[in-house]
């Protein structure tokens, strides 16, 4: 059985500025609109909002890395926004009868920029880079399961085996995180990736200055786009520049004072401003969503009844509205909306109910009250210890937090908030020592079995991310058929019931649908998205002007 | 000449008759110094390794990264990396290493500490020779506009200056960037390379730095224009602006100074939310990431540096007292 496993760091990505992207496969993406008619040439000059630790995508999990380097990489296949897996650098490929092996038939007039020729020994080289403990991947490597090896079967066909099915496969194939590099960079080590990708894309990197930018050069001999991209053949920019620009009044300045042609994850409390500046333009890419995981096996949210009391207590749709600004919208379901698979029923499943709160919490036998005004029983105070990582605060949560605090006192919740260090956050992560973790995940469906699969219970040192730890046989046994079935409507009608039960269960409370939040000078057209929501620049224009 | 000199000129004569005796002392002077240094230095690296230790969290869950690591690879990396032996002896074959100039190699970023620390230094000094410059140009500037001056130009100097060492660095990076940045358009927010991206933070980061220099400058030349010398320079009708440049500004930058030497090392520790807002790379920024990724080396790298330039910066400051203090090259 395929149980992936994700790394310490990995975890934590979901957690801190940088937001886990587990298997592709969202339906987000879509040209964004306006910036006059398609121009040839320029310089596009973008910021974004964090930095990445590691450059190298098969190593790092972090979104901005994917940002950072998809200019760079290409991929063997690429997907349409609905989730269809459509060619790349790999023509067609073949899965075998027993779904272990996938034979990729490959381009054949395809080049790395640093001159060296693509062909199945490059994927050969990347694949099991991917693996080389060497590498130290924290995400690509756990999505690719239960990988074998990859075989050379002639110059342009490529067999990747694994030892048992594993039907994620082709779409996280999609992702940068499984981008292909030019092997003869990659045989230069670690260290070289640190600082250099050479790829086949649109772009190619001229200088990467850590915590400051990156730029970049087009490739003027780029003819294989993939056929979900709107242009095809080199792009339309002479010249991408890409800024760390974290402070988020810092960036968004940049842009109105045209220092900066477009930004990433426009402010929430500058998003109407935005909106109404003529100069400006916001293009809103849902990607994911920002969840409380209850832990379901220590401490007072062991009980399903007290679960739900907490989540009944806390009126989310105006604490997210009044915070947000509109900017990012309730969430019911730990899937987002526009993901292949959502179930819109949770919707009416759960919502805001005072009453019904303390019903339950009577009920659960938490009748008395202490001195100041919160529920115990047999002595003991009804605490939910809540480690977060303060330092690391984005999108106002701590502030939410405080919100959801205040709100849960009234029906004599008493919320622990601590603001804990990295280390501590993960010895307390790993020993079980909490009633209540946050983070968001952009989820796909696939996503949803490391988040509520029994084998994602992190025991002994890894870390793992069914942060709920929650176990259930039967969603269990979903998971599993749903692993071996390669009917995609079977498996999204199997993962509707997981969202179904672990809602009904109060294992997780989806707080809000996040979006990318993409600022741009009206100037600046045909940046699209990826269906994880990462923008993509080989479309991309700059007006004169 | 010396022989001949009269006895009122006295430098020539001492010069001549006790060299050996200046050298001496100098020497000895230096010997202490550099002694109390060494021991500043390994206070330093010592008392950073063992705070890093006992921050809870393996190091080689935050070194392997990969999670499906089999349990041998685990231990090859443990061995590598020397992580499987006692305590002491990490601590003690890091401090010669240290010695050696050798600081190891990242956990994180895959390149020797040495590396790492060698491009983040130089836009970190930089900006803080940038401040502290600016900062100590203002300050003489307004210290020697206000001493003693009418009572109400004084108080609304200090008034004033009570608010710059009162200003949150963010703060004021933030007002700096909007005003001349956003709305003016006179400095490049981003862009870390240019003359013109340096000004606004090193503004950012003196505004604190002249209102403390100031403070201490304009005490010390009001204590100096009280002095009976300046009432004879006075005499011999010397201008009150020749009076400050010449004769009072010397002996108020001698705790200026001191103030200096420290100041250099508060400003590189507290570096990284100017680095933060300006978007700048730096030691701050290394640093930070080190310790959130618990990546020891460049931790420890980083302390090392930082009290290496610290006690060089001193040594260099007490050197140049006697330049400043004629008084002080004949006494230690």
């Amino acid at each position: 059985m395929f149980r992936p496993r994700r790394s310490t760091l990995a975890v934590l990505a979901a957690v801190l500025p940088l937001t886990l992207s587990a298997c592709g496969g969202d339906g987000a993406g879509g040209a964004a609109a306006g910036g006059g008619a398609p121009v040839q040439g320029g310089t596009l000059t973008f910021a974004v909002n964090s930095e990445p630790l590691a450059l190298d995508p098969h190593t790092s999990p972090q979104d901005v890395t994917a940002i950072f380097t998809r200019p760079i990489l290409d991929s063997l296949v690429s997907q349409e926004k609905d989730g269809t897996i459509k060619p790349w650098l790999a023509t067609s490929w073949e899965i075998s009868p027993d779904q272990r092996s996938y034979t990729f038939k490959l381009r054949q007039d395809v080049k790395f920029t640093d001159g060296t020729p693509f062909d199945a020994a490059a994927v050969k080289a990347n694949l099991d880079h991917i693996v080389d403990p060497k590498t130290k991947s924290q995400l690509a490597a756990s999505q690719f399961g239960p990988y074998q090896d990859t075989e050379v079967v002639d110059r342009y066909t490529a067999k990747v085996n694994f030892e048992r099915p594993h039907s994620p496969f082709l779409n996280v194939l999609s992702t940068v995180f499984f981008g292909i590099h030019s092997p003869k960079e990659l045989a230069k080590g670690p260290a070289a990736q640190a600082s250099n990708i050479v790829g086949s894309g649109p772009f190619l990197l001229e200088k990467y200055t850590a915590h400051q930018s990156a730029t970049y050069r087009r490739n003027p001999d780029y003819r294989w786009a993939p056929p979900t991209s709107s242009h095809q053949g080199p792009a339309r920019l002479d010249r991408l520049e890409i800024k760390m620009l974290v402070e988020d009044s810092v960036r968004y300045g940049a842009l109105t004072s045209g220092q900066v042609d477009a930004i990433l994850a426009v402010p929430p409390s500058s998003l109407r401003l935005a909106e109404a500046d003529k100069r400006l333009k916001v293009d809103r890419v849902p990607v994911g969503t920002y969840s409380y995981f209850l832990n379901t096996t220590h401490g007072v949210f062991t009980d399903p009844k007290v679960r739900d009391a907490f989540r009944s207590s806390v009126d989310f749709k105006t604490l997210v509205d009044k915070l947000y600004f509109g900017a990012f919208t309730k969430a019911y379901s730990p899937l987002s909306p526009q993901a292949p698979g959502y179930d819109k029923g949770t919707e009416s499943q759960w919502g805001f109910d005072a009453a019904k709160a303390n019903r339950l919490l009577d009920e659960a036998g938490w009748t008395a009250r202490d001195g100041e005004g919160y529920r115990t029983k047999d002595g003991k105070r009804l605490t939910l210890r809540w480690p977060i990582l303060k330092a690391l605060d984005r999108e106002s949560r701590v502030t939410l937090s405080e919100q959801v605090q205040a709100e849960v006192k009234k029906v004599g919740f008493h919320v622990d908030i601590q603001n804990v260090t990295f280390n501590e956050y993960l010895v307390k992560y790993g020993k079980a020592e909490y009633d209540l973790l946050d983070y968001s995940m952009r989820a796909d469906a696939d996503s949803l079995r490391s988040l509520f699969d029994t084998g994602n219970i992190t025991k002994g040192p890894r870390l793992t991310q069914n942060a709920a730890r929650y176990s259930d046989k039967e969603v269990d046994g979903w998971f599993q058929q749903a692993l071996a079935s390669s009917d995609a409507k079977t498996r999204l009608e199997l993962y509707e019931k997981v969202q179904q039960k672990v809602i009904a269960q109060s294992v997780v409370v989806p707080v809000y649908v996040q979006s990318t939040l993409v600022g741009r000078n009206a100037k600046v057209g045909g940046i699209t998205f990826e269906p994880q929501g990462f923008p993509l620049f080989q479309t991309a224009w700059i007006g004169r002007g | 000449m010396a022989e001949t000199a009269p006895p009122a000129v006295k430098a020539p004569v001492r010069s001549h008759r006790r060299p050996s005796r200046i050298t001496g002392r100098a020497a000895r002077r230096a010997a202490v110094r550099l002694a109390t240094s060494l021991l500043v230095f390994w206070g330093a690296l010592t008392a950073s390794f063992f705070a890093l230790q006992a921050i809870p969290g393996s190091t080689v869950d935050a070194l392997l990264g990969n999670n499906d690591a089999s349990m041998e690879v685990r231990q090859q990396i443990i061995s590598d990396y020397g992580l499987d032996r006692p305590l002491h002896a990490q601590y003690l074959t890091y401090v010669g290493r240290a010695l050696l100039g050798d600081l190891g190699r990242s956990y994180q970023l895959d390149q020797p500490v040495t590396g790492a620390i060698g491009a983040a230094i130089v836009p970190s000094l930089q900006l803080t020779a940038a401040g502290l410059a600016l900062g100590l140009a203002v300050a003489t500037a307004l210290a020697l506009a206000t001493a003693h001056r009418r009572r109400a130009v004084r108080s609304i100097s200090s008034g004033v200056e009570l608010v710059g060492v009162s200003v949150p660095v963010f703060w004021a990076a933030i007002l700096l960037l909007t005003l001349f940045s956003f709305r003016l358009g006179w400095f490049p927010a981003v862009g870390g390379d240019s003359v013109a991206a340096l000004v606004l933070p090193a503004v950012a980061i003196a505004i604190p730095v002249t209102a403390v220099l100031t403070q201490v400058m304009r005490e010390g030349l009001e204590r100096a224009l009280d002095e009976p010398f300046v009432l004879t320079a006075r005499a011999r009708g010397m201008t009150d602006a020749a009076v400050r440049l010449r004769h009072a500004l010397r002996h108020a930058l001698l705790p200026v100074v001191t103030l200096v030497g420290w100041l250099f090392g508060a400003l590189l520790g507290g570096i990284v939310v100017t680095e933060k807002v300006f978007g700048r790379p730096g030691l701050g920024r290394l640093v930070v990431d080190a310790v959130v990724t618990k990546d020891l080396p460049v931790v420890l790298g980083v302390v090392i540096c930082t009290a290496a330039l610290y006690i060089v910066i001193n040594i260099a400051l007490d050197l140049f007292y006697p330049v400043i203090d004629p008084r002080l090259r004949g006494v230690s």
